[in-house]
């Protein structure tokens, strides 16, 4: 009894001294919770931005003391991972990932160094998940873009930033929200290469590093997306103008909707409403020589009409705008590719993943020269447009007003 | 008999399967698609499917000799020395068995989980429990099997319908592009690892209540743990990728951290990694257990309790001397595991068949004889 009784104590003493907390636990108010990161190219170095919350300001319930709601800092380093722990010179905590919603890279550093070889810690660290989106600054650096706050809406910019990505990827389409595996998996793909989305600055950017900015209602500075940017590996090549980004997105089938707006025939517009959409590619190889096809089928509705002469009620009305909006769209998608063709000569649609999985064994033969392949590549283009409703009115208005 | 515990058909059926389940559900992914690329899940159904033959031989050899276990069988067919010497391999083969899967679980945690925890206090940690668990003896380790199972059909039910939403179907195509090799390339990882590890059931064999019903709960448990397998593969496919799956060391890790539904469901991998605690946890228990009780009969002991401590010690040494870098254990997998494991898992077991057949053992002696002086 007394053997038991004193392996009892033992048994009780080893585990207290075990349980007493965690090994490696980090209290809440000793990470620097970090929302963005940017890296820029500085010389040879990289220069990392992290733009990390100030807790006080965000959760308290009186709305804050006016402080700003985060604080960006900036680290150079030789690697990214250095720069990140650099920081700890200047954050009174320490950097940490795992709420990152954002990712920008900077337009120098994309073009020059690529982006290759400052993704693979963000790959590799434990801490980071893969939910964040990435995208490139545009005429500007990553350290200007976090740095921003006037920002109205969401108290903390980087999240305003995803949020606003994510709904113009749904309802405008010229945007799109990619993650860091999807971009490592095109990076390493011979048959797609990265297509990203890209953001930039209107106005002075200075005038919104204070907190006034935050007081003005007409918020200058502000972030926009704008433009995609194509990439030939991991090194940028060119940028796609806001029609042609539609366009590549029909391709890659990440439009849900958006807005096709068609001239009427004497003055005025009229905005057609996609409100579904998709895309199938397919592709062939022929006697050596690989084709495509691209089809969209979307629906649509008729959203805003200033035209008087058209008339709603009739069903040639109907078809003609169908007829329009398909001319439209393939127009935009006609324009990417042609960019893609005969300006990046890289394949930001992942064709060649089209034609590896049709037929693996021209694949095989070609994939090391598939983009000298794409070039010449020859690309059906057919757009199918139905359109169901006009919204709550028959026939604008206008008509009346003219009559 | 060093064992008295019995245990039934099922709670033998819940250990096949958290035994195949194991580690494997958590690293097999990652060798399948670095050798079959997207074939991955084609090269596990004919792991699966070979494995599953192997698991009949264990069958067959299980209900031979049926109140002998392994290393009694081994003495038994092979005669005291020689019998001696290949027991004496097998308890090498499932301690060094162990020590990996000690290993497993200590890098996980240590990658993923508590990245500045040294690996030892980990690994000594969950080893605590394994102990206890072993000194307690197979029936206590059959009921918490039961009672914890639960658990894991419960974490694995989450991922497997939470996930398709993320599935993307072109990465599972083009379909056969490397033709067979790769596949069956792919394939040898799933038989070395678990499959042909599941020979050290027939140390357990002889303590499940009736043979029969043990022969049909191992194909089974053998059948659901293989089929949890192919579903693995063919998720880590179709949601991240062949080549995610290949560049990740743990995929249905990076699988789990994919769940997200509505923005709102999310962040969820730490709960749903409980259930390779817990199937890592029996692996491990049975793998020790079978080596403590091993070596206790090799060495005539009467009881196997007072050699767990040290055979403990020994292997949290071991785990962390057997593989000094992590890309040593990824290089050893794919690479020499499976003709390693063929020693035991296939030629072993041949032998002993025929060995058996020309000596003409009937098993009809009373076990105290062949014991010899003792036991």
């Amino acid at each position: 009894m007394i053997k038991r009784k004193f392996y009892y104590a033992l048994v009780s003493i080893i585990t207290l001294t075990m349980l007493t907390g965690c090994w490696s636990r980090t209290e809440l108010n000793e990470l620097a919770i970090t929302v963005a990161l940017g890296i820029d190219q500085s010389g040879d170095q990289f220069k990392v931005s992290a733009q990390v919350v100030n807790p006080g300001e965000v959760a308290s319930q009186k709305g804050g003391s006016g402080n700003s709601p985060v604080a960006t800092y900036t680290a150079t380093g030789e690697t990214v991972y250095e720069a990140i722990r650099k920081m700890t010179t200047k954050v009174p905590r320490k950097i940490y990932g795992a709420h990152l919603r954002l990712l920008v890279i900077g337009e120098e550093l994309a073009s020059g160094k690529g982006i290759g070889k400052a993704l693979d810690l963000l790959s590799r660290d434990p801490e980071l998940r893969t939910d964040f989106y990435i995208v490139v600054a545009k005429e500007t650096t990553a350290e200007q873009v976090l740095k921003i706050l006037s920002i109205p809406l969401e108290r903390i910019p980087a999240n305003k930033i995803f949020q606003s990505l994510e709904t113009s990827e749904k309802a405008w389409a010229a945007t799109a929200g990619v993650t860091i595996d999807e971009l490592i998996s095109d990076l390493v793909s011979k048959g797609h290469q990265p297509l990203l989305t890209g953001i930039q600055i209107f106005g002075d950017p200075k005038s919104g590093e204070s907190t006034e900015s935050l007081q003005r209602s007409s918020t200058e500075p502000v972030l926009t997306f704008a433009d995609m940017a194509a990439f030939k590996q991991d090194k940028l090549i060119g940028w796609l103008n806001e029609r042609e980004s539609k366009g590549a997105n029909y391709i890659t089938n990440k439009v849900h909707s958006t807005i096709v707006s068609i001239p009427c025939t004497r003055d005025g517009m009229l905005g057609i409403e996609v409100v579904r959409s998709k895309t199938k590619v397919s592709g062939s190889v022929k006697n050596g020589v690989p084709k495509m096809n691209v089809s969209v089928q979307a629906e649509a509705n008729v959203g805003e009409v200033e035209c008087s002469e058209v008339d709603l009620s009739k069903k040639d009305t109907i078809a003609e705008l169908e007829s329009k909006t398909e001319e439209d769209i393939k127009r935009k998608i006609e324009a990417a590719i042609t960019k893609a063709q005969a300006d990046f000569k890289t394949d930001i649609f992942g064709f060649g993943e089209v034609i590896h999985r049709e037929d693996p064994k021209y694949w095989n033969q070609y994939k090391m020269k598939w983009n000298e392949e794409f070039v010449e590549l020859p690309v059906k283009v057919d757009v199918d447009i139905k359109i169901r409703r006009s919204g709550s009115v028959g026939n604008s208005f206008l008509k009346s007003l003219k009559e | 008999m060093i064992e008295r515990g019995k245990i039934n058909d099922n709670q033998f059926r819940v250990l096949v399967i958290l035994f195949i389940f194991g580690p494997a559900v958590l690293l097999e992914t990652s060798l399948l698609a670095a050798a079959a690329k997207q074939d991955a899940w084609i090269s596990a159904v004919v792991g699966v499917g070979i494995g599953l033959l192997i698991v009949w031989l264990y069958t067959k050899i299980g209900s031979k000799f049926p109140e002998r276990n392994l290393f009694e069988k081994l003495e038994y067919v092979f005669g005291k020395w020689i019998g001696k010497i290949v027991s004496l391999l097998f308890f090498f083969f499932f301690f060094q068995l162990a020590a990996h899967i000690l290993r497993n679980i200590g890098d996980f945690v240590t990658v993923h989980i508590m990245p500045e925890t040294p690996i030892h206090f980990v690994e000594i940690i969950f080893l605590c429990i394994v102990i206890m668990g072993v000194r307690l003896g197979l029936e206590p380790i059959a009921r918490t099997g039961e009672i914890l199972f639960p658990w894991v059909i419960f974490f694995f039910f989450i991922m497997i319908v939470s996930l398709p939403p993320e599935f993307k179907i072109e990465n599972i195509k083009p379909v056969f592009e490397g033709g067979i090799k790769p596949i069956l390339k792919g394939s040898t990882t799933v038989i070395a690892f678990p499959f042909m590890e599941s020979i050290l059931f027939l140390m357990i064999y002889p303590y499940v209540n009736k043979i029969k019903e043990a022969n049909k709960a191992f194909f089974t448990g053998a059948l659901i743990g293989g089929g949890v397998l192919i579903l693995i593969s063919v998720y880590t496919i179709l949601v991240l990728g062949a080549d995610f799956t290949a560049r990740n060391v743990y995929p249905s890790y990076a699988l789990a951290k994919k769940i997200n539904i509505a923005d709102f469901f999310q962040r969820i991998e730490a709960i749903v990694a409980g259930m390779w605690f817990i199937s890592i946890f029996y692996k491990l228990t049975i793998c020790f257990y079978a080596s403590t009780v091993g070596l206790a009969q090799i060495l005539n002991l009467k009881e196997y309790r007072s050699l767990t401590l040290p055979l403990g010690m020994i292997m949290v040494v071991l785990s962390i001397i057997i593989s000094p870098s992590m890309a040593e254990f990824m290089s050893y997998l794919p690479k020499y595991e499976f003709p390693f494991n063929l020693t035991f898992g296939l030629f072993f077991p041949l032998l002993f068949l025929v060995v058996a057949k020309i000596r003409k053992k009937t098993g009809k002696e009373p076990m105290n004889q062949t014991k010899g002086d003792g036991l």
